[in-house]
């Protein structure tokens, strides 16, 4: 993000004083940022306040502190479910999204096969479809295969629908790998699939990481398939539930609400920092060396 | 890739010739099929099945209840025909161009190198703090960025967009009543801002700084140098960034459809909410299969003239 700070010319500009255009410069600058951070960052109060607010409206007012709300949310029958759907769907279909896209990007990166370039570049050309475009048509195969209104049958599409961005990724991760370590694994006697595991497996982390992020979090925010592909309350995550909740025009519980806006904000961000340094952190450096 | 060398003689004959074979081995299809094939039966299932088949469905009158559900029938172009010439659909299609214009090529993109620009100044203090709070709207599902919307748009005075007009002494509006487009198009830019910015950092991080350097010794003022020497230099990713922002703007559905569900009055009903309702709630399969594919060529067609503008081959 910083990296033209680091370029050799800036020294030499910084050692002239300021000169009065540079300082009405910079001060229109740093009033853009703050009021770009600002519209970037207001919408956001009436949710945090709210959250924690004994009498929430619609609107931001200073909250009466408490955490009723959120005692509420957990203790309501109906909502702690929503959670548990959605970290359901999103687990699943993560980690089926990545089951098949470590095993595929590896064979998509090791070995030459007729067809290669031609599915790489189909999987590309799938990222220009929109969703809504295709929804109506998956909804019907969805009814005929009678994987509508479940959970397995949502993971199922959200893992695929993934699926090109994550064999893109994993190729590009395992290509990055020397084939000489795999070598040395079967000179050493391991098989194909051992040395795989014992290899490659540990070296795809960094990767692995980010393919795992963008899926949880694809899946954890999709709004439009669960809305099309499920009926049954008892079924929905969270993104249907807070919709269902506000749309419920004139007796909206806005304090319940807002706090379930938290919950639902909280596993993502909590990936993204835990991801982020993890991504940090390359395990590559050290294993060519030796 | 020196550790090779390093390799005792028997594995230099176990791997024979490594340096032709080292990115990838000769072809062995069961171990192909084994690892791609669930990813490629899946892929054809789930995203391309699906389009070939809405190709198929939007020539027929299928529908999800009634008479037609049980016995579609193939019918033609007629619901091509219909919707090229239903005032409703059209409207649809020109609000999804509005929309698509003004929030994300201008909005987004005019405001996402802006930030982009102000990140990349040496003298700036506070990137890092900066670009994480311009990141959040990007961040936190759409779903939840629609709520806090709901807030700022709120009818009543209190409302946060009313709050601060009336420092302007403005009275109340019920924006999403009153200019419900002009609403969603700030939402939009609001939600896509962070995005943009990326691209355009990684973009501007390439251009060499001697060459605006050597623009600024002959003269050239800050805004000549971003048209005629940035500018140019950064084309291909400034179009790159408008094909994907283009597609997923197109693609955007909870966002409005959580706000204003495509009201007041069907001012809103961008294509995306406008094939939901028709194949969903009134369960006209075939037209709003129709709609889709409408929709997706236009979207090919947007992505091929970019690809053109760009100058860069693919």
């Amino acid at each position: 993000m910083s990296a033209v700070s680091e370029n050799p010319l800036v020294p030499m500009q910084r050692r002239r004083p300021l000169q009065p255009v540079d300082v009405v410069q910079r001060t229109i600058g740093y009033v853009l940022l703050v009021l770009l951070v600002l519209f970037c960052l207001v919408p956001f109060a009436w949710v945090l306040l709210s959250a924690v607010d004994q009498n929430a409206g619609a609107t931001v007012q200073w909250p009466t502190w408490s955490f009723d709300n959120f005692t509420r949310f957990f203790a309501a029958p109906g909502t702690p479910m929503l959670v548990i759907n959605s970290l359901v769907v999103a687990i699943g279909s993560t980690v089926l999204n990545l089951a098949l896209g470590v095993a595929g990007g590896y064979a998509l990166s090791r070995f030459d096969f007729r067809g290669r370039r031609f599915f790489m570049f189909s999987i590309l050309l799938i990222r220009v479809v929109p969703a809504p475009a295709t929804i109506v048509a998956l909804y019907l195969i969805m009814v005929n295969l009678q994987l509508t209104n479940t959970l397995h049958g949502l993971i199922l599409v959200q893992a695929v629908g993934g699926l090109p961005v994550t064999l893109w990724l994993m190729k590009g991760t395992v290509d990055a790998i020397p084939l000489e370590l795999e070598e040395a694994a079967w000179v050493d006697g391991s098989t194909r699939l051992q040395a795989i595991r014992r290899v490659v497996l540990p070296l795809i982390g960094p990767g692995l990481g980010a393919a795992a992020m963008l899926q949880f979090m694809g899946s954890w925010g999709d709004f439009l398939t669960p809305l099309v592909m499920l009926q049954s309350q008892e079924l929905y995550p969270l993104a249907i539930g807070l919709f269902r909740a506000f749309s419920e025009r004139d007796h909206v519980d806005w304090g319940l609400l807002a706090a379930s806006a938290i919950v639902y904000v909280l596993p993502p961000a909590i990936l993204y920092i835990f991801v982020r340094k993890h991504l940090l952190r390359s395990s590559l450096g050290g294993a060519l060396k030796g | 890739m020196t550790t090779i060398v390093d390799l005792p003689a028997a594995a230099q004959d176990a791997t024979r010739q490594p340096a032709r074979r080292r990115r990838r081995v000769r072809s062995t299809w069961p171990i192909v099929a084994v690892l791609l094939g669930p990813s490629a039966i899946l892929i054809s299932l789930f995203i391309v099945l699906p389009a070939v088949y809405g190709l198929w469905l939007s020539l027929t009158n299928t529908q999800l209840t009634g008479f037609a559900a049980r016995d579609p029938k193939f019918v033609g172009l007629d619901n091509y025909v219909y919707l090229l010439t239903s005032s409703d659909f059209l409207a649809s299609l020109g609000q999804t161009g509005t929309f698509l214009l003004f929030s994300a090529i201008i909005g987004q993109t005019v405001l996402g190198m802006v930030a982009a620009i102000l990140l990349s100044r040496p003298w700036v203090r506070g990137k890092g703090v900066f670009g994480a709070a311009i990141l959040m709207p990007m961040v936190v599902p759409e779903v939840v960025a629609s709520l806090a919307w709901a807030s700022v748009l709120a009818t009543s005075p209190e409302g946060t967009l009313n709050r601060l007009t009336s420092l302007f002494g403005a009275e109340p509006t019920s924006w999403l009543q009153t200019v419900p487009m002009v609403a969603i198009i700030l939402v939009n830019v609001w939600r896509g801002l962070a995005f943009a910015m990326i691209m355009f950092q990684a973009a501007l991080e390439d251009v060499p700084v001697e060459l605006i350097e050597a623009a600024r010794v002959d003269g050239a003022s800050a805004t000549q140098v971003f048209r005629h020497v940035t500018l140019p230099l950064i084309r291909g990713p400034v179009f790159l960034y408008l094909l994907l922002t283009t597609i997923s703007t197109v693609g955007v559905f909870g966002l409005v459809y959580f706000l204003t569900r495509g009201g007041p009055g069907g001012q809103t009903r961008l294509a995306a909410i406008y094939i939901y309702e028709r194949a969903l709630q009134f369960s006209q399969i075939g037209i709003g299969s129709a709609a889709s594919i409408i929709l997706l060529v236009i979207v090919l067609v947007l992505g091929v003239v970019y690809v053109r503008l760009a100058k860069v081959k693919v």
